[in-house]
């Protein structure tokens, strides 16, 4: 298929960016990797304008990941970069895991950490992962920056919470938690060039008595137009020791809060399905990372 | 030159193949080439990226073709206004049915499809103009100017429903019911059988949508010249001759004037076994303008036009006697033709031939009938014909088996047939090896051990199977050989093999230089091969039904018979031995008696040609005339010349799975498997071939299914949503090669493209009921239907 005719820009510097962005406003579109832009051009779906591409623009490349001061990481950033980044797999692996099942090794060494969240797909791999992490995005103008926790960002299937003239340029992730762990999962057909059925992550911090648990935050990808954040797991299980019955009364509330749909890759009954078993294996394998055993 | 040792257990001879007490030199089975381990010719090519297809190639002034698709899966073409397209600046021809009228199909006696549609569309996506552009986006763009009015009639997505509603509506007026072709076979005295059966089984059985998943898609590139007269097709095919004449049929030129051309090919398993509309549309278009015309189908268009499984219903019902001898099977079996007739006569036929083998079964029914509906026509499919009953037979058999409290493999082996055996249909094995493929597969396997015995969630399963190497009978009435193959040698090229056989991934060209090169005492590497051009090679038939290794075989050994002799009676004068006693191998010609009176090969050649010019030797093969009778009455039965062939292959499977009960989902984790391809002429290939074979019917069995919403429309017509395994699918494969030749056939070979696909969905089957305990018998077997199925079981159980 053939692409439409549009005007092409490849600024070097974020301000060049961000003033082709005022100028073109919604009539512009991003390219990072191009793996959902392309193709959404090359059907038709859309037909943009202009297309700017941000691949000359280093400050979007960056990773900064220090010790004792979390992450920020460039929209820009390629997922492979954060599979093999030692410093996020070391303080993030559910970040790192996520990233890496995305597609195929050349999907991944192409597609970035910010197209993947602003393409705002239900399915998408690591918006799950950001969200239960706590992830903040900055969204810039020529106005200025603004941050947005990652699930206020993403408003339904392909809608952002962006204003004309405004892009993601980085992704802030805070210092995770002493006693605590995140865990990634996700439910296929099969292991490689797979959209999730369902997906999941937990982030669990634990009391410093090593046992009961401080906080919990498990986030539902590809059941519900946006990333959900389950509202009645931290409700019964923040305080609580684990025990097995209570896995089991947390993991039916996360499925009780899905609200997934019937698609070619699975029925609405299947994925509420998975949504309990990925819940009950995930709280117990973050529970059990985060006692460190 | 010396040979390379690639370590494979098949490089050069193994102890055993030495007849009995016959010297080496005299000793057919040793062989030097035939047996190695070689990559493939074009190999490196390939991996470097610079193997050149179809697509990749344009030529001076090209113009690119587009074709217009129906977005109706059943209607009438009231009107067609091509003059907005006609107008736009760029665009060279607007094509429609009209001017191609003629019709095309494999098959001819039922050929009824046109290259785009004449008055009425039968599938979403068929074709129903044409156009040529200077570029491609000026070609698309076009496409939308050409406005078409269709009339939409009722979509008939289901063979049942299509025979139900035959009286309402039509998709071929001249197929009342709806029907393409139904048919009976009756062997023996089926019922009287059954009563005497002590076990007695019937079960139904439905296999799946799914098609071939070729990389490369269907893409020609068509050069008329105004001139000569003449038609130049380069095109992604695998059958270069069936294709010429049915471009000969459509574009109503002589076949001498067409010339077909096989760039490299990006695989086929069938799907390119027939001709395509992108074939006709670049020819139809480059006579119209007189340029050359390039037409590439997007991937969505290999989905719309795919041939790909036919899907089947089947009822089977087998009996045993007391003792577990099959005494009985009776075969029903309704196929999903989509909406236009292609390979279906064979196809249907076929899955009746698999009936008789590889069991000794004495009395067997089968009625069939192959059904139109408003999808993509099915066609051939890797183990065309075989995949589906096999799925059915061997299922069957686990349950008989399990009935009676005996091992599957005790029943199989009790029943399976040996070399010499004549089916009751009258078809013919000259050699079998397949209870030695049963007894390695389950004692590498450990089946006997395992089976029953594993965790729940854990299971074993087998299953065995056959597959023809060739036909008997080309698709036109026309007993001519199905190979011919021109050897020349000289100094030039030394030697330099030309046949029209399609090398479509599958590795032809390699084997046929290790065969001609074993023939003339030469090293593979000597040998070049022109193969896959109508014009260059001699005649073949195609790339199908297994049967290229075994055919061409065949006629490279005729075609070296002269080359050698003249070689030899050369060398006799110069050695001054006799030309009968001399033998030629590796590259030397000597005395099988004085081994010191020896000189190099290409001495020789320099000698011949120096006085007589190049040497030039010509090979053909024909297969036996079998034909299908009941060799209990004698008489004639309708479809049953299909199935014959001039030997077989036999294989086993044996599958070890783990499902996820919480999930649903199934990992196929070891495939053990044993064959009996005859003469492994390359075993690397043999083992590529095998574990390609396998991962395609996991695919086929656990992922694979083409959906359409009611309307007929495609719901997954690209490679994200039609899911295929894998790498990471791949299971642990111990692939075992058992030691086998059959003395009937050339080098002692048979097939191993299309045997290793047949016992793949029911060991897999047979596997999961060792898991879980639950049968399926429908496919593809997902994760919601193994959830679905255990919660029934337990609703059951509990
Ligand atoms: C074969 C294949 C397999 C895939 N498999 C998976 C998978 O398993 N899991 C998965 O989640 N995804 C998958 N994808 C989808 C895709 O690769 C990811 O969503 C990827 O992360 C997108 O990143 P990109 O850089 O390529 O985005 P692009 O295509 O460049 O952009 C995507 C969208 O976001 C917009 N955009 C990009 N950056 C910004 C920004 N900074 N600010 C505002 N808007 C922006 C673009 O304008 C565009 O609309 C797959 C894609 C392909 C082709």
């Amino acid at each position: 298929m053939v692409m439409n005719h549009f005007e092409y820009f490849a600024p070097r510097t974020p301000a060049e960016t961000l003033e082709l962005l005022g100028r073109f406003g919604s009539k512009a579109k991003i390219l990072a990797g191009g793996t959902d832009l392309m193709i959404l051009m090359k059907n038709r779906a859309i037909q943009p304008e202009c297309v700017i591409d941000i691949n000359q623009v280093q400050d979007f490349r960056t990773i900064m990941c220090e010790p004792g001061q979390g992450a920020v990481i460039g929209t820009n950033v390629k997922l492979a970069e954060i599979q093999f980044s030692e410093a996020l797999q070391a303080k993030y692996p559910a970040l790192s895991y996520a990233a890496g099942e995305v597609g195929s090794a050349q999907v991944r060494h192409m597609a970035s950490l910010g197209g993947n969240t602003c393409n705002a797909s239900p399915a998408a791999e690591t918006p799950t992962p950001l969200a239960a992490l706590g992830t903040k995005v900055v969204l810039s103008s020529q106005s200025g920056d603004r941050e947005l926790p990652l699930e206020q960002f993403i408003t339904g299937v392909r809608q952002l919470g962006l204003n004309e003239g405004e892009m993601l340029t980085r992704f802030i992730l805070p210092e995770p938690a002493p006693r605590s762990a995140c865990r990634y999962a996700y439910m296929g057909r099969r292991d490689a060039m797979e959209i999730d059925s369902v997906n999941m992550a937990v982030n669990l911090e634990l009391q410093p008595d090593g046992e009961t648990i401080r906080n919990i935050k498990l986030v539902m990808g590809s059941v519900y137009p946006r990333p959900l954040v389950s509202q009645e797991v931290p409700a019964l299980l923040n305080g609580q020791r684990l025990i097995d019955e209570l896995i089991e009364t947390a993991a039916a509330a996360a499925q009780g809060e899905a609200k997934p749909i019937d698609d070619i890759r699975a029925t609405a009954e299947y994925r509420r399905e998975i949504v309990k078993v990925l819940a009950r294996r995930l709280i117990q394998e973050t529970y059990a990372a985060a006692k460190g055993v | 030159m010396s040979q390379k040792d690639t370590g494979s257990k098949w490089n050069l001879t193994p102890q055993g193949w030495n007849l009995e007490g016959v010297p080496a030199y005299q000793d057919q089975t040793r062989y030097t080439q035939v047996g190695r381990s070689v990559p493939r010719v074009d190999a490196p090519a390939k991996v470097k990226g610079e193997a050149v297809y179809t697509g990749d190639m344009t030529l001076p002034g090209m113009a690119y073709g587009k074709i217009k698709r129906s977005p109706y899966a059943h209607a009438i073409l009231k009107k067609i206004d091509i003059s907005k397209a006609q107008e736009l600046p760029g665009v060279l021809a607007v094509l429609t049915g009209a001017e191609a009228p003629n019709r095309w199909g494999i098959v001819p006696q039922t050929a009824n499809e046109t290259v785009l549609a004449l008055d009425k569309v039968r599938f979403y996506g068929e074709g129903v103009a044409a156009v040529a552009a200077i570029d491609e986006e000026t070609a698309e763009e076009a496409l939308d100017l050409i406005e078409v009015e269709y009339e939409p009639l009722p979509v008939l997505l289901d063979p049942f429903e299509s025979m139900e509603r035959a009286h309402e509506v039509l998709i071929h007026e001249d197929s009342p019911g709806n029907i393409m072709h139904q048919g009976e076979q009756v062997y023996g005295d089926v019922d009287k059988a059954f009563s005497e059966c002590a076990y007695v089984l019937e079960r139904e059985f439905h296999t799946n949508y799914p098609q071939h998943g070729f990389l490369e898609p269907h893409t020609a590139l068509a050069s008329y010249d105004p001139q000569s007269g003449q038609m130049h097709v380069w095109s992604s095919t695998q059958v270069p001759h069936y294709l010429h004449r049915q471009l000969s049929i459509v574009l109503e030129i002589p076949m001498n004037k067409i010339r077909v051309t096989l760039p490299t090919i990006g695989g086929g398993f069938g799907g390119k076994g027939e001709a395509s509309s992108a074939e006709f549309a670049a020819c139809l278009l480059s006579r119209k303008i007189g340029r050359p015309v390039r037409v590439t189908y997007e991937r969505s268009e290999v989905f719309y036009t795919n041939k790909g499984r036919h899907p089947a219903h089947m009822k089977l019902k087998m009996g045993l006697d007391q003792d577990g001898y099959i005494k009985a099977v009776d075969f029903d079996n309704t196929m999903d033709k989509g909406a236009y007739s292609g390979w279906g006569v064979v196809v249907l036929f076929y899955t009746a031939s698999m009936m008789h083998l590889p069991y000794k079964v004495p009395n067997v029914r089968f009625r069939g009938r192959s059904v139109y509906t408003n999808k993509p026509s099915t066609g051939a499919m890797r183990g065309l014909g075989g995949v589906q009953p096999r799925f059915a037979m061997e299922c069957l058999l686990d349950e008989l088996a399990e009935m009676m409290g005996v091992s599957p493999y005790e029943l199989k082996m009790k029943n399976a047939i040996e070399s010499g055996h004549t089916a009751v249909n009258n078809m013919f094995v000259p050699h079998s090896e397949y209870k030695k493929c049963l007894q390695t597969a389950v004692e590498k396997s450990g089946y006997l051990e395992k089976r029953g015995r594993l965790p729940f969630g854990k299971g074993i399963g087998m299953a065995g199977g056959y597959y023809i190497s060739g036909t008997a009978y080309t698709l036109y009435q026309n007993y001519k050989p199905h190979t011919s193959v021109m050897i020349r040698v000289d100094t030039e090229a030394g030697v330099t093999l030309f046949c029209a056989a399609a090398d479509i991934g599958q590795g032809s060209n390699t084997v046929m230089a290790q065969m001609a090169a074993e023939e003339l005492g030469v090293f593979y590497e000597d040998v070049h091969v022109q193969a896959g051009d109508t014009e260059i090679g001699a005649f073949d038939l195609g790339s199908f039904a297994s049967r290229l290794t075994y055919a061409s075989g065949a006629a490279i050994k005729m075609a070296c018979v002269e080359i050698n002799q003249k070689l030899k009676e050369t060398a006799a004068g110069m050695l001054g031995v006799r030309a009968d006693q001399l033998v030629i191998k590796k590259r030397e010609i000597y005395s099988m008696y004085e081994t010191k009176k020896r000189l190099p090969w290409e001495k020789a050649v320099e000698a011949y040609t120096s006085i007589n010019g190049s040497l030039v030797g010509l090979g053909n093969f024909s297969p036996p005339r079998r034909k299908g009778i009941d060799m209990i009455s004698g008489n004639r039965v309708q479809g049953a010349n299909i199935g014959h062939s001039p030997t077989y292959g036999f294989s086993c499977q044996v599958h070890e799975v783990e499902v996820d009960v919480e999930t649903g989902r199934i990992y196929v984790k070891k495939v053990t498997e044993a064959g009996d391809c005859g003469t492994p002429v390359n075993p690397m290939s043999v083992e590529g071939q095998v574990e390609g074979s396998i991962l395609f019917n996991i695919g086929g069995c656990l992922y694979e299914d083409q959906k359409l919403d009611a309307s007929g429309k495609h719901l997954n017509p690209n490679f994200h949503d039609y899911k295929m395994p894998t790498m990471m699918e791949m299971p642990e494969m111990d692939t075992n090669i058992v030691e086998s030749y059959d003395p009937t056939a050339p080098f002692g070979v048979k097939e191993t493209g299309e045997g290793a696909v047949q016992p793949t969905f029911p060991a897999l089957v047979n596997a999961i009921y060792d898991a879980i305990g639950v049968r399926f018998y429908s496919l593809p077997i997902t994760p919601e239907m193994i959830l679905k199925a255990l919660k029934e079981k337990k609703e059951k159980e509990g």
